[in-house]
């Protein structure tokens, strides 16, 4: 696989990570040397090295295959009894407050609850250009050997959908459908198929990524080849 | 129920779980978890702050409980051991660093995880980590991508900004 002028950014990754080809890392310190964006992008993420160390050589935890010994109280989600008992704390702090206080605590109460709400999304949204992103692998179809990866990028305008796409059939036009949570499908994107069989294409829904139920990739003639739920 | 119980039963809900795994990983104590984790909570919510970034907010006070705890512990016995306590301290700071960075791996998607184990921590090229997953290599390149740049918001949204 050759890799193509507008691929040269996510190799960022690996360049970060490890595991580049020498060919590969290369290209990318090259591509470097005359990217502002990757440079930028490097800058944010060049400590990650340093701080994955932090959590030893295998990664921690999350990362072994043996799980963790933790005391089993501490794995219980927040039981009735726990949040009742804070709640009594509560309570009894804010009888100690003054009069005047309980009105700034009741205002900036909303700020926190709404805060609990609204926070996820925004802090996704706000500190760095990447947003969230969740990958999907789509299935092929009995009778169909594609492979496909499909990455879905949150924006404010709705879904980037950044399609990988392996084996598929050397030609005709393929495309990508976006089915919503009431059935309707709508196009995202559509290209010609390559000789390869590889390519990588981004598509775009107005929908966001939880408003999509699945994602089809179909022939010209409407053959699904590989689907998705997410 | 008055507005201000449930905004912190709310805080309580979504980010107890995750302060109890933190607290717990960097005291070893599971008697003062819960203890600690409330109080966390409870002063967030007293001092009420227009926290924009609220995960943040809430490690960090638990860092500064932890620690004040800690140096209400070692002052105890013997007050003049100065050089010690920052010592600990830091050494203190260094645990609950690896606790959040092992938490963020936890947070991180399974298969950009998975790259990053691969790639990372196993020392694997992607064209063996691409035999190793099943995905093509092109995808592995833009699964690490989205794996460093994902990775760097959790860990700025977990105030662990270096």
């Amino acid at each position: 696989m050759t890799t193509g002028s507008d691929d040269l950014h996510v190799l960022l990754g690996a360049y970060v990570l490890g595991g580049l080809s020498d060919h590969d890392h290369r290209v990318f310190s090259e591509h470097l040397r005359s990217c502002r964006q990757c440079q930028t992008e490097l800058g944010q993420v060049s400590g990650l090295p340093r701080l994955l160390d932090l959590a030893g050589p295998e990664g921690g935890p999350h990362l072994s295959d043996s799980p963790v010994a933790v005391p089993a109280p501490l794995l219980a989600e927040p039981d009735d009894e726990r949040v009742a008992t804070l709640l009594r704390e509560v309570g009894r702090r804010r009888r100690r407050r003054r009069a005047w206080w309980s009105v700034v605590a009741a205002a900036a109460a909303v700020v926190i609850f709404a805060g609990g709400a609204w926070l996820g999304p925004q802090l996704f949204a706000s500190p760095t250009p990447t947003p969230p992103t969740t990958h999907v692998a789509a299935a092929a179809v009995a009778g169909s050997q594609v492979r496909i990866d499909i990455a879905l990028v949150t924006r404010g305008w709705g879904t980037q959908l950044d399609i990988d796409c392996e084996d598929m059939p050397k030609d005709g036009e393929l495309a990508l459908w976006v089915i919503d949570r009431s059935g309707k499908a709508t196009s995202a994107a559509s290209w010609r198929a390559t000789p390869s069989g590889y390519s990588r294409v981004t598509g775009a829904t107005a929908l966001r990524p939880n408003e999509i139920q699945a994602l089809e990739v179909r022939t010209a003639t409407g053959r699904v080849l590989a689907a998705a739920r997410t | 129920m008055p507005l201000d119980e449930e905004a912190v039963a709310e805080i309580y809900r979504e980010h107890g779980p995750m302060l109890r795994r933190v607290v717990w990983r960097a005291t070893s104590d599971p008697n003062r978890v819960e203890d600690i984790v409330q109080e966390v909570i409870l002063r967030v919510w007293k001092q009420a702050p227009e926290a924009e970034n609220l995960r943040a907010y809430l490690i960090t006070t638990a860092r500064h409980l932890i620690v004040d705890q800690h140096r209400a512990a070692g002052r105890r016995p013997q007050q003049a051991q100065l050089v010690d306590m920052a010592e600990s301290d830091s050494a203190l700071d260094r645990a609950l660093d690896q606790v959040l960075v092992e938490e963020a791996l936890g947070r991180l998607q399974s298969n950009h995880r998975e790259i990053v184990r691969y790639l990372y921590y196993e020392r694997l090229t992607v064209a063996e980590t691409s035999a190793r997953v099943g995905v093509p290599q092109g995808t592995v390149k833009s699964r690490a991508y989205y794996a460093v740049r994902n990775l760097r918001v959790i860990l700025d949204e977990m105030g662990v900004t270096r």
